[in-house]
């Protein structure tokens, strides 16, 4: 039973990592919204997380158990630049034209929402199993 | 009440409610985490299964409630988690709702607390029992 539990923590503590790192990735596209500039000389390429899910307890032949989430990796989108008419910008190329970032500021908003929400989720779920562990041990008085 | 034979038999229904609750909760947790997962299926214990498991065993069934499994408590045959069915898919292909399965959590935890509050006054019995009333 404990492991179910403690597969079950393991799980949701996996969701709050992954969750962790789509806000960290958020919150860097917005940052970089406007950079024109990064190391290739391009400008700043939007970044998505890719989440894949994890089972835990298969290898352990226990059917019931709780799936975990993981971070497959960080991909850059590889879709166009906007371009800016700026000539006034240091980056312009001879038309005037600034290539800033594929960053679109209210997707990246809602994409942090979503991992707040989803965060707090598993925060709760965590509490819960908690309250179930004591529980169980509370039979031992 | 005629099928409530002993104390023993009571305990191990209680003991059962309360490992299948612990399962469906660490099922839920799973549901939880993988809330973003692209292609994820919400997954669910499956209780008709492990039910006809235990009524195919020919055991006989002590239950003291119509929701308790009965059996042996060391029955050999596990639930098993399979798919939900049903559920309407986002578009990257994952249905996992998250309402359904806090509250799924919530009530697994509140029939958890039921199953131990009864044992523990059970326990409480049998302790009076041992010590003579004292």
């Amino acid at each position: 039973m404990s492991s179910t539990l403690g597969s079950a923590i393991d799980a949701s503590a996996s969701a709050l990592d992954a969750q962790r790192v789509r806000m960290e990735v958020a919150v860097s596209n917005l940052a970089n919204a406007e950079s024109t500039r990064s190391a290739d000389g391009q400008p700043y390429r939007r970044r998505d997380v890719v989440l894949e899910s994890n089972s835990f307890g298969a290898a352990l032949g226990d059917p019931v158990q709780a799936t975990g989430v993981r971070v497959a990796g960080v991909l850059e989108d590889q879709s166009e630049f906007q371009r800016r008419y700026e000539p006034t910008h240091p980056d312009a190329d001879k038309d005037g034209f600034v290539a800033v970032p594929n960053v679109n500021v209210p997707e990246e908003m809602v994409d942090m929402l979503g991992a707040a929400r989803a965060y707090q989720a598993n925060l709760n779920a965590i509490s819960l199993i908690r309250d179930t562990i004591q529980r169980a041990l509370e039979l031992a008085k | 009440m005629g099928e409530i034979r002993n104390d023993a038999a009571v305990m191990a229904a209680l003991g059962r409610q309360m490992t299948r609750a612990v399962q469906r909760q660490a099922v839920a947790a799973g549901n939880l985490a993988n809330l973003d997962t692209p292609g994820y299926q919400t997954k669910e214990v499956r209780f008709t299964d492990a039910l006809d498991d235990h009524l195919q065993g020919g055991v006989t069934v002590a239950v003291t409630n119509k929701a308790h499994l009965g059996g042996p408590a060391g029955s050999a045959s596990g639930p098993e988690s399979g798919n939900a069915a049903g559920l309407q898919s986002r578009r990257d292909g994952n249905n996992v709702q998250l309402d359904r399965e806090l509250l799924a959590m919530g009530k697994a935890a509140s029939d958890f607390s039921a199953a131990q509050t009864i044992l523990a006054a059970k326990f409480r019995l049998v302790r009076y029992a041992i010590n003579e009333g004292r």
